[in-house]
């Protein structure tokens, strides 16, 4: 438990000094830093509904943080979680697309189906060209982003295309209201209890399956999962698709629940920010289900900014980058403080 | 023809001082995923600087000195407190895409485009259809060959390489593998301002959010794709300007058949088949390095 708690120190330490980088670029800015704060809590946990409008948020991004964590723990960073969101939505909305006027019972679950194959779909080719080729998936999912945003706004303004939208942004048709798992503030039973299942499923894989253990093993030393006599390139290709199935539902429950339609370049930040969650939370499950709802009340505090405090919504996209600056920081200083209270004496 | 060479040159150019950011981090241990954010900084700086003050040679001094901090920070970051380089350039990358649009923000209260009433100077009527070319078209090829003396005909070059190789080694002759990495930011920091400089300045002398739209890791790419060797990542950088420009012409030729938004893709599916070239005949970037986003002296 010590050891958890010395992480928990050490990650609050270098959050603080992100927040403190974040107070002094806002300080520039000619925002003046506490004040802009004082309105970035306020609009995350403390106005009416706060916890509400936090839970919105952070339903979605925790699925994809899940499959984020399991990309991870297996050493492979899959930063690619917004194309796989994206293509997850498409995938869905096509499907309900082509089965208009169907009941929702049959439509709905199918739209779940793509849109997961769909997000897994995107995970597959970086995955394969990583496993089979050695081609760095850094780079190959960072350019599967780009590609999946200009696959939507390409989708938006041609065979999805509202004819009757106007304005700048493209959008889709908007789905019938019998396929829509939630109205648009965004908490149902139904996403929640999808949240819960794959939280639920995600702890058992990674704590108590051969997988768990043999891909966390294989992301510090892959040599050590081939004595054990499994496939690396197994596990490998199966933690891809789960990271980009899980990004791929998050994808679809934006779309079934709150969007309700398909706009061009819609959460530009959502795989970012679930990248972030993952290592808040140390790549723990448990971890992201509160590290995301943290961050759930920061995104919905981007909403509210610029509408009560006159802020930028780009300053929580700066708060996001500070602590993603930071939180893979190590310093020793830090690590004597974390651990002020052991003995000095006793081993690690 | 004079027409897409010049396409290629004003798109190229940006992505070839990127790259050589990239290949001079790279040579001193550092995988800069950053590139993007400080190359957003740069065109941010420029274009902003030259409204507030008039001035396109002060505000390209500003870009410089901004992305030389913003490398400090990095630099930071990565060496003092050991943050993982992948991470921590995604978080630099983000604080530079944000940070400009506070910036603007803040400056001219709205996030629409700026433009600004000057541009980098032109190279002049006496290239003819090269004329409307921006000075850092033509220092490119130059920058390219000094970098090229630097690091692979200086001792300093050779430094800096063992610094990243094998940082015991580069210790033991005297080098200081933190204080190499510290220069070889700073100085990648300058030629992300002169990218993002010559992207937002060039031509168009407009700044917009997001503008950059992953140039810096395309960049970044080009530097794996190139092997780290200045010369091969600047090709590399052209053949990614080469196919975008493929991809503009394209879109003439078919007009409306081939949606546009898909044709603007291919500078990315080009990037991914470069980085897949260079894993097949290479064995891999991380073949090469070692652990990936670690420095090799903890």
């Amino acid at each position: 438990m010590s050891a958890n708690f010395s992480a928990i120190i050490r990650a609050t330490v270098f959050i603080v000094i992100a927040l403190v980088l974040c107070g002094i670029i806002f300080e520039i800015a000619g925002y003046p830093g506490i004040q802009t704060f004082d309105a970035i809590i306020d609009g995350a946990f403390l106005r009416r509904n706060a916890l509400e409008h936090a839970l919105r948020w952070a339903l979605p991004l925790f699925i994809t943080a899940t499959g984020v964590v399991i990309s991870f723990r297996a050493g492979y960073f899959n930063i690619g979680a917004q194309g796989q969101f994206y293509v997850g939505a498409i995938c869905a909305a096509f499907v309900a697309e082509w089965l208009k006027g169907y009941p929702g019972a049959v439509v709905v679950p199918l739209c779940f189906v793509a849109g997961t194959a769909g997000g897994a779909l995107w995970a597959l080719w970086p995955g394969l060209l990583r496993l089979r080729s050695g081609a760095d998936e850094v780079i190959t999912t960072l350019m599967g982003n780009f590609l999946a945003g200009l696959l939507l706004v390409y989708v938006t303004a041609g065979p999805l295309k509202d004819p009757s939208g106007s304005g700048q942004q493209a959008s889709s048709r908007p789905l019938e209201a019998a396929y829509r798992i939630s109205t648009s503030n965004g908490v149902s039973p139904t996403i929640i209890g999808i949240a819960i299942f794959v939280g639920l499923a995600m702890w058992f894989l990674v704590n108590r399956t051969a997988f768990g253990v043999l891909s966390g093993l294989g992301g510090r030393n892959p040599t050590m999962v081939q004595w054990q006599g499994a496939s690396v390139w197994r596990i490998g290709l199966a933690s891809f698709l789960i990271s980009g199935a899980l990004a791929g539902l998050a994808g679809t429950i934006e779309l079934m629940g709150p969007n309700g339609r398909l706009a061009g370049g819609f959460l530009p930040a959502h795989g970012f920010t679930a990248v972030l969650i993952a290592l808040v939370a140390g790549l723990s499950i448990t971890g992201t289900a509160i590290a995301a709802f943290f961050f759930g009340g920061l995104a919905s505090a981007a909403l509210y900014l610029p509408v009560i405090a006159g802020l930028p919504s780009a300053a929580i996209d700066i708060i996001n980058a500070a602590i993603a600056l930071f939180i893979t920081a190590k310093s020793r200083f830090v690590d004597r403080l974390a651990n002020i209270w052991r003995r000095p004496w006793t081993t690690s | 023809m004079d027409d897409i060479v010049i396409a290629i040159l004003r798109s190229g150019t940006p992505l070839v001082y990127v790259a050589l950011a990239g290949v001079i981090a790279q040579r001193s241990g550092i995988w800069h995923l950053g590139l993007e954010g400080l190359m957003i900084t740069g065109a941010c700086a420029t274009i902003v600087g030259t409204v507030l003050t008039g001035s396109v040679g002060l505000s390209l001094l500003i870009a410089i000195l901004l992305c030389a901090l913003g490398s400090v920070l990095f630099w930071l970051v990565v060496e003092i407190l050991k943050a993982n380089q992948i991470i921590a350039g995604l978080g630099l990358t983000g604080l530079g895409l944000g940070g400009t649009s506070l910036a603007i923000q803040a400056i001219f209260g709205s996030q629409g485009a700026v433009s600004a009433p000057a541009g980098l100077p032109k190279i002049g009527a006496a290239f003819g259809a090269y004329g409307g070319l921006s000075v850092l078209v033509l220092a490119m090829p130059f920058i390219v060959f000094l970098t090229w003396v630097l690091l692979c005909r200086t001792r300093f070059g050779l430094r800096l390489a063992a610094s990243g190789e094998h940082p015991f080694a580069a210790r033991s002759v005297g080098a200081k593998p933190a204080v190499m990495r510290l220069v070889a930011l700073v100085i990648g920091g300058a030629f992300c301002a002169l990218a993002g400089a010559e992207l937002a300045a060039g031509s168009l002398q407009i700044f917009s959010q997001n503008m950059t739209a992953g140039r810096g890791f395309m960049g970044f790419a080009a530097v794996i794709f190139g092997a780290g060797h200045p010369i091969w990542a600047t090709f590399a950088a052209l053949f990614f300007a080469i196919v975008g420009a493929i991809g503009i012409r394209a879109q003439l030729v078919f007009g409306d058949r081939i949606p546009h938004d898909l044709l603007l893709g291919l500078p990315y599916i080009a990037t991914v088949f470069g980085i897949w070239l260079s894993a097949r005949l290479r064995g891999g970037a991380r073949g090469a390095t070692g652990g990936f986003g670690e420095l090799k002296d903890p």
